[in-house]
């Protein structure tokens, strides 16, 4: 049977070769993760964690050492599996001297897409570059260079986003924007990998998340796993001493007998809700940071 | 193909937006204009050394423009991380290198072509007749940029800017050397010697300015072996320039 997962990553391993054979540095070490047909993949970890270097083996940027990638079942190489990728690198930076109108057209015939300038003016109002297409790329911030890289990304309508740090230094409204766009993209049927720093981000639009430190995975699976793993709930009642509202946190195990018990005592339950961590919390869990 | 043109065609636009193709171009210029106004005691001596020494400008205008053009585009590519989302989605590495030679090989031939028009009007102000052979010879002269330009890619996958000049300058310098000169580099090895020199490029073949220069013919057969020698070592050059390419890891 065909494997029409987006991308698939078994066993992975790079190892980069210090200068003047001074041994070598093991940048990811045997990692396995998949991205799904429609899933939103937060894939996060500290600086150097490699979260860049499995980008770049996942494009074929990198050899790796050990392991496969596939993308839709086929090698990274392959022409047709490159064709559905859309790809935002991390601190994009294009040629000077052309400007955004001249790029896009370049890139849909590099691509073989059939769009005409009124598609590619759509396009750029869409990432927030409307009235800039015909300015040299020599004039733009750091944020526009970055909206100029979504705009080329969803250009050919990609089956699988990925972006390294797509909103790294960009400023509140830029970044609500951005991730607006990739839910907008999500809901066409595009699947994406979404590296980022920024765990509140991961964590409002992520359905999946993949915790990575000094080269290893740490954590992977559905937020709800992620942020609920210890299957705890949190009763909200109120007290009959104070009348404000209470909360206390129970095991599942135990959820139901505190219930009848509190039920027993006369006490009013507001809510019962799972208590959820926070992505940080378990980021910070999973890689060995002090915060629990 | 197609990606391969655009390419080309995007780095032919931003090679001519660059201001080093201009300023080399302005310098041979220069250098010709030098070449022409060194005084001369009689009319065929002038024309003689105006065109000997005008080919071998043009031909040096074709190893600067070579390494001006092209020994800082796949470094700057790289260190602009430019490269990454071309190389990354819509091109193979080959269709990068590719679409890059071809390129810089138009704008560099558009650039000879100038300076021969230069050296064309520089014989006319002097009232001195243009030899109908210029014209090929400047082609020749192109050829051999080309295969300049591609041993220019070859070494900037593997050196950075400044070693690339010297190295690309020297594979110059040994391929216009005869068998004779290159063994006198090594007598105790003369074997050695010929059998490297028989591998090294033979870019002598390219250059026909003293036969031009007095007023010799050259037989049409001569230039079409000449390009396509230098056509296949281009070629040889490129496909070693690639199989570096596909082993590197772009960090």
């Amino acid at each position: 049977m065909t494997d029409v997962r987006p991308l698939q990553v078994k066993e992975l391993s790079k190892q980069f070769a210090r200068k003047r054979g001074l041994g070598s540095v093991q940048a990811i070490s045997n990692i396995s993760f998949d991205v799904n047909q429609g899933e939103i993949v937060g894939f996060i970890g500290h600086n150097g964690a490699g979260k860049t270097t499995t980008i770049k083996c996942i494009l074929g940027l990198l050899k790796p050492s050990e392991g496969n990638i596939s993308l839709w079942g086929s090698l990274p190489a392959a022409p047709l599996a490159r064709k559905r990728i859309g790809y935002i690198p991390e601190n994009p930076d294009y040629d000077d001297s052309f400007n955004p109108m001249e790029y896009l057209n370049m890139f849909a015939s590099m691509r073989g897409l059939s769009g005409i300038d009124s598609d590619w003016m759509k396009l750029l109002r869409r990432v927030g570059l409307a009235g800039w297409e015909s300015t040299g790329i020599r004039q733009f911030s750091k944020g526009m260079r970055q909206r100029m890289s979504l705009a080329i990304a969803l250009q050919s309508e990609p089956d699988l986003l990925i972006m390294d740090e797509p909103t790294g230094g960009l400023d509140p409204i830029a970044r609500k924007e951005f991730r607006e766009l990739i839910l907008e993209e999500n809901k066409r049927g595009a699947s994406v990998l979404l590296s980022s720093h920024i765990l509140s981000d991961v964590e409002t639009i992520c359905s999946k998340a993949i915790i990575l430190s000094r080269g290893r995975l740490m954590a992977e699976g559905s937020m709800d796993d992620l942020l609920g793993e210890e299957h705890l709930f949190r009763i909200t009642v109120i007290s009959r001493k104070t009348g404000r509202e209470v909360e206390e946190t129970i095991p599942e195990t135990d959820l139901q007998s505190r219930i009848d018990s509190m039920r027993k005592d006369n006490l009013t339950i507001v809510k019962v809700e799972r208590a959820l961590k926070s992505l940080e919390e378990v980021f910070m869990a999973a890689t060995g940071g002090v915060k629990q | 193909m197609k990606a391969v043109f655009t390419f080309s065609l995007m780095t032919l636009r931003m090679l001519f937006r660059r201001r080093t193709l201009w300023g080399i171009l302005l310098i041979i210029l220069l250098a010709l204009a030098g070449i022409a106004s060194v005084p001369s005691f009689d009319v065929s001596n002038q024309g003689r050394f105006i065109l000997d020494f005008g080919l071998f400008g043009i031909e040096v205008g074709a190893l600067l423009l070579a390494l001006g053009l092209a020994a800082t585009l796949y470094p700057r590519d790289r260190e602009t991380k430019t490269l990454m989302p071309l190389v990354a989605v819509p091109l193979a590495r080959w269709q990068y290198l590719l679409g890059r030679f071809l390129g810089a090989a138009l704008v560099q031939a558009a650039a000879l072509l100038v300076t021969c028009l230069g050296l064309m009007l520089i014989l006319l102000f002097h009232k001195l007749p243009i030899p109908g052979d210029l014209l090929p010879a400047t082609l020749l002269i192109i050829v051999e940029g080309w295969f300049l330009l591609s041993t220019v890619f070859f070494f900037s996958f593997f050196t950075s800017p400044p070693l690339n000049w010297p190295l690309t300058t020297m594979l110059f310098m040994v391929s216009q050397m005869g068998v004779a000169e290159f063994v006198g580099l090594l007598p105790s090895a003369p074997g050695l010697m010929r059998a490297l020199r028989m591998l090294l490029p033979h870019a002598d073949v390219f250059h026909i300015k003293d036969p031009i220069a007095h007023g010799f013919d050259v037989e049409p057969v001569y230039f079409l072996v000449a390009i396509f020698y230098g056509l296949c070592y281009s070629a040889f050059m490129l496909s070693l320039a690639l199989a570096v390419f596909r082993r590197r890891d772009l960090k």
